[in-house]
């Protein structure tokens, strides 16, 4: 499979007006729309329920907008979800992987599922190595893997895939310290190879850490968004509790309850 | 504690998503099979009374008594609606005559070989194979879903014995399995009841048992489930091992446990036993002939003119044949029982290794038991073997006293008168032939099986089932002693 | 990318736990069936020739063919019967045979041991149908649910990676992984029969084969619906439910179910009601004839020999006339019965083909040529013997067997002219005619079983696409 070439002047995941209202009647994005260029850390702050993962699936076109797009380098993900989806890699919350298999052999699949047909094992050991996993584990079966190893695991392939953005469903949740401070700092690495990240967290801490842009969303909705300039000196967890109860307050009317927290 | 314990496991079984669509599928099965049983049963009586209609029919059109025949045809029961064990396996009818001993022929499987290729379901089928996978499946991850779901280290925060736990475990699982598998297995009876098959006390009593029998394999598979689900740590793995225990104890160790005993134990075949008796019988004829030409030659002799010979001395010489023709026929009778006895004798040893062997699998102790309370069992043969050469001994008795009475023998007479222009020719074959009266004939009374009968050998394998549980339970005390709550 | 997901469905189904466990019950299975099927051969086969020889042995006493009015021939063993049973052990394999009339059977297996019937015997065919099946639904029912459960779908599918070759590469894969390893053990179980001394012939090694394709066949049929099911349901305790479920009405109760239903809407008279009506002509027949022996009459000189020599011809022409009478009555009225008995068993095939596993018996018993027309193909070759037999004896003795009469020459006296005491010569049963059981010829047994077979090949492919489409709408979050 041949990779398209990149407009890299375009931004490199685009959510317009993006709106999802399932089956039974619960509106899980009202008209978002965001942007994240490559080089740039985007977090999507929210509970359970805001609508976080409905807007990763809807890029990975694992269920269709109700109305809007979301586009990859341009390519609408529902269109044409093939092309899209080889820009993108994906890292979920609970990576699982399969357990029969080793980390080596989980990676090669994924691997090869990228695209990457024809890397060596020297290669995969590399990106093993670059995730922080030990070469005595590269042959250990999955199964008996912390769930900090298999993170390690789930990012080495989103990384291996060498996509232009890469998608991250709640990461961290559920890390020790460490493993979260070494996530962080690989995170930090690959913004700076110009890898676009979306991710979802409802980790406060962790999102003012590396986030360029937080985005705070609720049912559905954005109800702030700032750049890491100007977070700079705020307590993100007190604005997020304040956005969270004028939300609550003005359930019909949030662009009020943003501009609210602006004002306090 | 312990009730509360319980009660959670019965919610949790009964709330679970798995169980409205297996009590639905167990209710339709059991119903199912019952009614099936039902329908056979009733055409199984059909089919009797109609061949009883004829035998007599069959009967009366007969007109010597001394070659006298009939058919004993075995009876239905009603106890095979639930188990119909060997019941289409076993010949359904004997010939009954002075000439041959009881040998049931003709099943029903080797008249209408469809029956064969896709047996019958009946009730024992459903619990053997269906409710035993059914209560493997509910137990399987009794423990190690626990575990796995984290809840198992929330229960023993409290203070909880791991007794109480395994009992209410067992108890909540049982009680969430036994009660609603009760409900099909009683309207099936209902159906029975209302279907109008004469259903005596005894029958009950035995449909009773039954139920009894079935629900402690049922409680065997539930707590072998618990068991199971205490040896491994992950529920993908003790579903597995619980199925291939399942295979190896439903489908595989009953088998080959006959299968074994069956190579194990040599017997003959029965057509090799005929073959004997053929022999014997043929040398013995060949005897009879011999003498018979011998009398006949000295008769003749004594006559001393040539071929004729008075017709007084004729009917005297057939009198002779006849009697040695009867003693001809009970020599080859009593050689035939003997041999067929002594190969009896050691099919006995075969059957008892082969049901020893399979026990080891309280599934097939469950079958050997309930085709025992049933009376549909291995023994049906030897009963009904043992019942119809009694009736044909009756038979035979009072056909040769009728005949003495009426003077009809089995051999005919030929008188030829032969001049070089004509001739004459006859045939008879009784001095004085008239129509049977059979009003005194005894009729074959197909032999019950008595309730004390069919619970004997039962009980064997109540107790067997019983061992079972309790050194599965015992089983699963040890392991869950031991075993790693984290 | 097809290769990709096939080779990683492999490579996933061999590494695992679950694989391990039932390929090693599998095998043993496997093996044991095929020792068992071998040595239940050699032990039908020695019974068989016991058989033989005593019915032989039995008739070396004899001095006169007259004496020989019946003989027992035996249905030999079938090549692949003990692995493939079908209604071998159910049907009466003894026929007696007389010169004229009815051939009654009796013996079958079961009903001479009864012990065997009640659990019935292993033979592959079980191990397929019940075992293998089962086995195919527990390697199936997490195919897709499972996955979904573990987050490697998701994972998969942030690639570009269309659906149509993922759930192709998954049923091509482990279609693939299983009925390949599934193969080995049956190799291995094959080369226990020549080790146990079976010999068979290069047509039922190909029959053989094809059983076993048949097999697999079937497993395939199994493996595609479980996985079928798995892509309708979300979780993989519901998918092993109902797949479950499924199994246990294909495998007892649809059969079952339709025979039942068939026997009740097709009348077939009843065994009893035929032997009823024939015992009944039997007894007038019985009259007639000894009426007619009333109208015996001498011709010609009155030489005893001559005389005798008439009186048999004459007997034997009373004996042709009334066994003609009861031919017509007893061809008309199985004629009848085997035309309904035919309506039946169609019908309860055709119904109880909506389960795989019927497919599975009809074609293997065919091909090893144990289904039901093994019980016609019996009663023919019996009725041709009968008529060698009747030929030989007619040749022998001057009169066929098998009449109401038999008439003893006696050689000391009676005759009138006594020979020389001259010592009686036994009988040299060498010179019986031989029953000719030739088994199925390989079209015999492959044509019907080409029937079957498609089906089986149908439901794979219905099952197969249903998957595929069900998948298509699988909602992958």
């Amino acid at each position: 499979m041949t990779k398209d070439l990149i407009d890299n002047t375009l931004p490199a995941l685009e959510a317009t007006n993006l709106t999802k209202k399932y089956e039974d009647g619960v509106l899980a994005l009202d008209k978002v729309s965001f942007s994240v260029n490559r080089g740039e850390i985007f977090v999507m702050l929210g509970g359970n329920g805001a609508g976080k993962t409905t807007a990763i699936n809807i890029f990975l076109n694992f269920i269709e907008p109700t109305s809007g797009e979301a586009k990859i380098n341009g390519i609408v993900s529902h269109r044409e979800p093939l092309r899209a989806k080889q820009h993108i890699a994906f890292v979920s919350e609970n990576v699982m992987l399969y357990p029969n298999f080793t980390a080596l052999q989980n990676l090669d699949f994924f691997a090869r599922l990228g695209g990457k047909q024809d890397l060596t094992r020297d290669e995969l050991q590399a990106v093993l190595l670059r995730v922080g996993l030990q070469e005595e584990v590269h042959h250990k079966r999955l199964k008996g893997f912390s769930k900090g190893m298999r993170q390690k695991c789930g990012i080495a392939i989103a990384i291996v895939k060498d996509a232009s953005a890469i998608l991250l469903d709640e990461p961290t949740s559920g890390l020790d310290p460490k493993a979260g401070r070494d996530f962080v700092e690989l995170l930090k690495t690959l913004r700076d190879e110009n890898k676009a990240i979306l991710m979802s967290t409802h980790d406060i801490f962790r999102a003012r850490e590396i986030a360029d842009t937080v985005a705070i969303m609720d049912r559905g909705k954005i109800i702030m968004q700032q750049a890491a300039g100007e977070l700079a000196g705020k307590d993100l967890e007190n604005l997020y509790m304040q956005y969270m109860a004028g939300s609550n307050n003005h359930t019909t009317n949030t662009t009020g309850g943003v501009n609210a927290g602006h004002n306090s | 504690m312990l009730p509360t314990l319980i009660n959670k496991e019965l919610k949790a079984v009964i709330l679970s998503p798995k169980f409205t669509g297996t009590f639905i599928v167990c209710t339709i099965l059991i119903l199912l099979s019952i009614y099936a049983g039902l329908t056979e049963y009733k055409e199984s009586v059909r089919r009797y009374d109609a061949a009883s209609q004829l035998v007599s029919q069959e009967l009366q059109h007969q007109t010597t008594w001394a070659r006298l025949h009939t058919k004993a045809y075995r009876a239905p029961d009603p106890m095979q609606i639930f188990v119909s064990g060997l019941e289409y396996d076993i010949g359904r009818w004997s010939p009954v005559s002075s000439q041959s001993t009881a040998k049931l022929k003709n099943s029903v499987y080797s008249d209408d070989s469809i029956y064969a290729l896709f047996r019958v379901v009946d009730f024992t089928f459903i619990v053997q194979f269906v409710l035993t996978l059914f209560a493997i499946l509910f137990t399987y991850n009794a423990v190690c879903g626990e575990r796995e779901d984290g809840t198992l280290r929330l229960v023993f925060s409290s203070p909880v014995s791991r007794a109480q736990y395994l009992i209410a475990k067992c108890a909540g699982a049982w009680l969430g399995l036994v009660v609603p598998i009760s409900i099909p297995i009683l309207l099936g009876m209902l159906l029975v009841l209302l279907s109008g098959v004469p259903i005596t006390a005894d029958h009950w009593l035995r449909i009773g048992l039954l139920t009894g029998i079935s629900l402690l394999l049922f409680t065997f598979f539930i707590v072998l489930g618990v068991f199971i689900s205490l040896l491994t740590r992950r529920t993908s793995l003790s579903l597995m091992v619980a199925l291939v225990v399942w295979v190896l104890f439903a489908l595989i160790i009953p088998r080959a446990g006959v299968m074994f005993a069956g190579n194990m134990v040599d017997v003959p075949s029965v057509a090799e036993i005929e073959g004997q008796i053929n022999g014997y019988s043929k040398d013995r004829w060949e005897e009879f002939y011999l003498g018979m030409e011998d009398r006949f030659a000295k008769m003749h002799g004594s006559e001393g003119e040539g071929i004729e010979m008075s017709e007084e001395k004729m009917w005297e010489l057939m009198q002779a044949e006849d009697s040695l023709r009867k003693f001809v026929t009970e020599e080859i009778n009593r050689y035939d029982l003997r041999l067929r006895e002594d190969l009896r004798q050691r099919k006995n040893r075969q059957e008892k290794l082969a049901l020893t062997l399979a026990r080891l699998s309280p599934a097939s102790s469950y079958q050997i038991g309930a085709m025992s309370l049933a009376g549909t069992s291995l023994d049906v043969k030897t009963r009904y073997e043992e019942s119809i050469n009694e009736y044909r001994n009756q038979f035979v008795k009072y056909a040769d006293q009728m005949q003495a009475e009426t003077g009809d023998l089995a051999g005919r007479m030929i008188s030829m008168e032969v001049s070089d222009s004509s001739s004459n020719f006859t045939m008879s074959s009784s001095r004085d032939k008239k129509a049977l009266d059979l009003s005194g004939l005894p009729r074959f009374d197909p032999p019950r099986v008595g309730l004390a009968d069919a619970m004997a050998p039962a009980v064997t394998d109540f107790g067997i089932l019983a061992i079972y549980i309790i050194l599965t339970f015992m089983g699963a005390f040890i392991a869950f002693l031991r075993y790693d709550l984290r | 990318m097809l290769g990709i997901i096939v080779e990683k469905e492999i490579r996933d189904l061999l590494g695992s736990t679950k694989f391990a466990i039932t390929f090693a019950a599998c095998a043993v299975l496997v093996l044991l069936a095929f020792y068992v099927g071998a040595a239940r051969h050699n032990l039908h086969q020695a019974r068989y020739e016991a058989s033989q020889t005593e019915n032989l042995r039995s008739m070396k006493g004899i001095s006169d063919w007259q004496e020989l009015d019946e003989i027992r021939i035996f249905l030999p063993p079938q090549p692949l019967e003990s692995l493939v049973s079908g209604v071998s052990n159910d049907i009466n394999r003894t026929a007696i045979v007389r010169g004229r009339g009815d051939i009654p059977t009796e013996d079958s297996r079961y009903n001479e041991d009864p012990v065997f019937a009640i659990f019935r015997f292993i033979d592959l065919e079980f191990i397929f149908k019940v075992v293998l099946s089962l086995f195919a639904i527990l390697l199936g029912y997490d195919a897709i649910s499972g996955e979904k459960e573990r987050g490697t779908l998701r994972l998969s599918f942030a690639n570009s990676l269309p659906r149509r070759t993922y759930i192709a590469g998954k049923l091509i894969g482990a279609f693939l992984g299983l009925t390949v390893s599934l193969m080995v053990t049956i190799a291995l179980g094959i080369l226990i029969l020549p080790l146990m001394g079976i010999v068979l012939s290069g047509q039922e090694w190909i029959k053989l084969i094809l059983v076993i394709i048949t097999g697999l066949l079937y497993f395939g049929v199994f493996l595609t619906l479980s996985i079928f099911i798995s892509s309708l349901t979300y979780r993989s305790a519901n998918s092993f439910l109902i797949s479950l479920a499924v199994w246990v009405m294909c495998i007892y109760i649809i059969p079952g179910v339709s025979v039942l239903m068939a026997a009740r809407s097709v009348e077939v008279p009843s065994s009893d009601e035929i032997a009823y009506k024939k015992s009944t002509l039997g007894i007038q027949l019985a009259e007639e004839f000894d009426e007619g022996m009333n109208h015996f009459a001498v011709k010609g000189s009155a030489d005893p020999e001559e005389l005798m020599s008439q009186l048999n011809s004459y007997i034997d022409s009373l004996n042709d006339v009334r066994d003609m009478k009861m031919q017509s009555l007893s061809s008309r009225l199985n004629e009848d019965r085997s035309n309904r008995r035919q309506t039946q068993e169609n019908l309860a095939f055709n119904l109880a083909r909506i389960s795989p596993a019927t497919s599975l018996s009809l074609a293997t018993s065919h091909l090893a040529g144990t289904s039901l027309t093994l019980k016609n193909r019996f009663a023919d070759q019996s009725r041709e013997y009968q008529r060698a037999f009747g030929e030989f004896m007619l040749e022998k003795t001057g009169m066929n067997t098998g009449g109401m009469i038999k008439l003893r020459t006696s050689k000391s006296c009676g005759g009138g002219d006594d020979k020389e005491d001259e010592e009686p010569q036994p009988i040299n049963t060498e010179e019986l005619p031989k029953p000719m059981m030739s088994s199925f010829t390989f079209a015999e047994s492959v044509n019907p079983a080409l029937t079957d077979i498609a089906i089986l090949i149908i439901y794979n492919f219905v099952f197969f696409a249903g998957a595929f489409i069900a998948f298509l709408r699988y909602d992958l979050r």
